[in-house]
């Protein structure tokens, strides 16, 4: 399995470090952490991606049986975190819409696109690929 | 150790004991129906208030928060009450940005929290 089937990364970004996940969340998140922090995004941002990523994870776990593949990189610009696996999703709207209070589900994806900065969401019946991007100097940020 | 884990007390403070469920950790799909488990069990007992204090968890999904919406759900039924206690800021943003917050009430402690 190509770890990404749509566009590859930009030229100018750093190598793309590859995690294979099939159980284990908690590393997902711990090397989402460590990159995000590397890279430079504020305390409040690498967590909004650790949870992005970790939701986008979840459902690897919930619908398929097989592994997902975490691929993360940066540039000078931005960083990224990609999600792949075998999972199909047919609602190419789906997470768009806020779920209402206290819905039994729903709130993952619409998680990931709330705290992300922008999300592609490819998904065919070979599988699904999210890219989640977090700018490295948000528009409007003093920093 | 484990990823999570559940603490469990029944504090008497003043006139009324409450339940006090203390999450330590990291709780996420993959330990959301061992949670899920605990919190029947409390809910189960029918205590009037039930307190989870979440000072000491470091990351909580969605998988997690269904599960606590789902005892919240319940204990309302049953005429008891659901408060939330300390959570950390990424877990604070995350009842916030899914309006969980405004179904359950957020306190800054558990002792806030069992005074209401």
């Amino acid at each position: 399995m190509q770890p990404s089937r749509g566009l590859p990364p930009p030229a100018s970004a750093n190598d793309p470090v590859f995690h294979t996940y099939r159980s284990d969340l908690s590393q997902v998140r711990a090397l989402v952490l460590r990159h995000a922090r590397q890279a430079g995004l504020t305390e409040g941002r690498a967590n909004d991606l650790v949870l992005a990523v970790s939701e986008a994870a979840a459902n690897t776990l919930r619908h398929t049986p097989s592994a997902g593949i975490l691929a993360i990189w940066h540039d000078e610009d931005e960083v990224v975190c990609e999600i792949r696996d075998e999972g199909t999703i047919t609602d190419p709207q789906v997470g768009r819409r806020k779920p209402p209070p206290g819905a039994s589900g729903g709130h993952g994806l619409w998680l990931v696109r709330q705290v992300c900065d922008l999300v592609e969401l490819t998904s065919d019946a070979n599988g699904t690929t999210i890219r989640m991007h977090m700018a490295l100097r948000p528009p409007g940020a003093a920093r | 150790m484990d990823l999570l884990t559940t603490s469990v007390a029944t504090v008497e403070s003043g006139s009324e004991p409450y339940t006090l469920v203390e999450l330590v950790g990291e709780a996420d799909v993959t330990n959301s129906d061992a949670l899920r488990e605990v919190l029947d069990a409390e809910v189960a007992k029918q205590p009037r208030t039930l307190i989870i204090d979440l000072s000491r968890l470091r990351f909580m999904d969605s998988s997690a928060l269904h599960v606590i919406l789902r005892a919240n759900r319940a204990m309302d039924r049953q005429g008891g009450v659901v408060a939330l206690a300390s959570p950390r800021d990424p877990v604070a943003k995350m009842l916030r940005l899914t309006a969980a917050d405004q179904l359950i009430p957020v306190y800054p402690s558990v002792e806030d929290a069992s005074a209401g």
